[in-house]
């Protein structure tokens, strides 16, 4: 689970008071894991464009329209910072890549088209050029393309059909290179390395924020930026936290969610750990709760069901006692989602996903049993899917005590 | 802080407006008018949480099932939350809430700053609305579109 979009305010936030509060030793002690990161090479995005028309010819679409964004990123290796005028990648289904930029950017460095626009009805004029000269009359457009966009390039080109891109640019992301699961891997090891120090810190009477402020600390040491939500106590049933302060007490349930990002490249992990004695009930849900990660973990294999690899986990929970369905108390949530380049992205562990595993998917496994008015525990690990079966980034927690294997 | 009768206030300026410029509802996804007109300050995930600002009768919001008691925290103004499961489609609930408000025909203002997914999506279970920018009646009803959001994250 991932909630770095509404979390990124309380981060800033919680980084100036991680500036302003002492940094513990076991954060100071850490040291920039950055070596040997292998960047994605030139030569790996023209194969990423190469199978973008190639699947583009077979969903007849003539060329695909992105803005800037993670799957931009993805095929040209340029990242357009926000806040500036509409910067446009189109990639064709044959011929050269085109970009309609507000000024010539030294990041651009795939194709040598490069039109610049001077406001925004230039841009949607020389967008709708672009396409004619390219002959395409079916055009995806990727899913974060604003409407504005989309109703500027058919105000310009009306004859033109657009339809979602996705199945060209979900198609070719949703397949990691083994250089993209090095990169995903060394994320997911920063991130343990972070957890690790900054659960040492945990202490009766703690704010979220200061827990907060010192995941940041240690992401900020180990060479990332990154960061992670903290729950304790009751709110930790409900999957993405409450606005209510909390301060940690003698046997709360204390959950951590999130990560950082390598070249761009995501990790989401979470750990649900115990501070002070864990009750009976604690512990049983805790174990039943790593029984379902297992037990997705196990049915992810090559040809299963995206859907199958959510029942495997679901029927552990609720063999266990708990809600059918999303009803709480039970698991209220899909049990995974896709990961790479966005913390959520194309294909999810989701009931009506019958999508089949492939070698090369990438997936979060974190079914949650949430217990309203008690507490809830889910455990995150993310896999990656093999002809082998599938293999965790991480190990897993092994205990309700232990967050760490 | 603003109270719920500045956010009523506010979003019947914005439905004044809607009249002016012939939109039947406008569709909000988080961001600065979501933020302006109902007070709701949510990330934009690949869960859709909308809002739908009928010219005539009260908003609703369609938002992630399992979000719903995070999300009642947050929601000052109107009743009508529709909550939509992993397995459901939220823009079904988009469509229904546009029948409802007797938007079945005509134009609907969406959100010049809305995901292309997600207007794909509400286009597809409502194929006979005419879907245009909603910026204009928005500014009109002092929804400063340019401010910043605050959002996006300090990492690499």
């Amino acid at each position: 689970m991932n909630r770095r979009v509404f979390m990124a305010v309380a981060a800033a936030v919680a980084a100036k008071l991680a500036d302003a509060q002492e940094v513990p030793d076991a954060i100071k002690k850490l040291r920039p894991m950055l070596d040997g990161i292998q960047p994605i090479t030139d030569d790996e995005r023209r194969a990423r464009v190469e199978k973008a028309q190639r699947l583009m010819h077979e969903n007849k679409l003539g060329a695909i329209v992105l803005e800037g964004g993670s799957s931009m990123y993805y095929f040209s290796g340029t990242r357009w910072n926000a806040g500036e005028r509409t910067s446009v990648l189109v990639i064709p289904a044959e011929g050269e890549s085109a970009w309609v930029v507000p000024n010539v950017h030294d990041g651009i460095k795939m194709g040598s088209d490069v039109r610049v626009a001077q406001d925004d009805a230039d841009t949607f004029k020389k967008i709708a050029q672009v396409l004619k000269d390219r002959g395409a009359t079916r055009v995806g457009i990727e899913e974060r393309v604003r409407f504005a966009v989309y109703d500027g390039i058919r105000k310009e080109a009306p004859s033109l059909e657009f339809s979602s891109a996705d199945a060209v640019s979900a198609g070719c992301r949703m397949i990691k290179s083994p250089a993209e699961i090095a990169l995903l891997q060394r994320a997911n090891d920063i991130t343990i390395e972070a957890y690790r120090a900054a659960l040492t810190t945990l202490r009766e009477g703690m704010t979220q924020r200061e827990l907060t402020g010192n995941i940041s600390a240690a992401f900020r040491a180990l060479g990332v930026g990154g960061g992670a939500m903290a729950i304790f106590g009751k709110y930790t049933a409900f999957p993405h936290g409450s606005i209510a302060p909390q301060q940690l007490r003698e046997g709360d349930f204390v959950l951590i969610d999130d990560g950082c990002s390598v070249e761009g490249y995501q990790s989401d992990i979470t750990r649900t750990v115990i501070f002070g004695k864990p009750t009976a009930r604690q512990r049983q849900v805790w174990d039943l709760e790593r029984k379902a990660q297992d037990a997705a973990l196990a049915a992810a294999n090559v040809g299963a069901t995206c859907e199958s690899v959510d029942a495997a986990a679901r029927d552990v929970i609720t063999k266990g006692g708990f809600s059918p369905g999303y009803k709480v108390p039970g698991l209220p949530h899909r049990t995974g989602h896709g990961i790479g380049l966005d913390g959520h992205e194309w294909t999810y562990l989701v009931k009506g996903n019958k999508t089949k595993l492939q070698p090369g998917m990438c997936f979060s496994d974190e079914p949650t049993i949430a217990i309203y008015g008690e507490f809830g525990v889910r455990l995150e690990d993310c896999m990656y899917i093999t002809e082998a079966g599938a293999k965790m980034f991480t190990k897993q927690s092994p205990a309700i005590d232990q967050p760490f294997g | 802080m603003q109270t719920p009768g500045e956010f009523h206030t506010r979003i019947e300026k914005a439905q004044q407006a809607m009249k002016e410029f012939g939109l039947g509802a406008i569709v909000l996804e988080p961001g600065p008018a979501m933020m302006y007109l109902t007070g709701v300050r949510w990330g934009k995930s690949e869960r859709s949480f909308i809002v739908v600002i009928p010219a005539k009768g009260e908003p609703a919001y369609i938002l992630p099932g399992f979000e719903e008691m995070r999300a009642r925290e947050l929601i000052h103004v109107g009743t009508d939350i529709r909550a939509w499961q992993e397995d459901e489609s939220p823009y079904e609930r988009v469509a229904q809430v546009l029948k409802d408000r007797g938007v079945t025909a005509g134009r609907v203002g969406m959100d010049d700053a809305a995901r292309y997914f997600v207007f794909d999506g509400v286009r597809k279970q409502a194929p006979k609305l005419d879907y245009v920018s909603a910026t204009q009646a928005l500014k009109s009803a002092g929804v400063d579109l340019t401010q910043p959001l605050g959002r996006g994250r300090a990492k690499q």
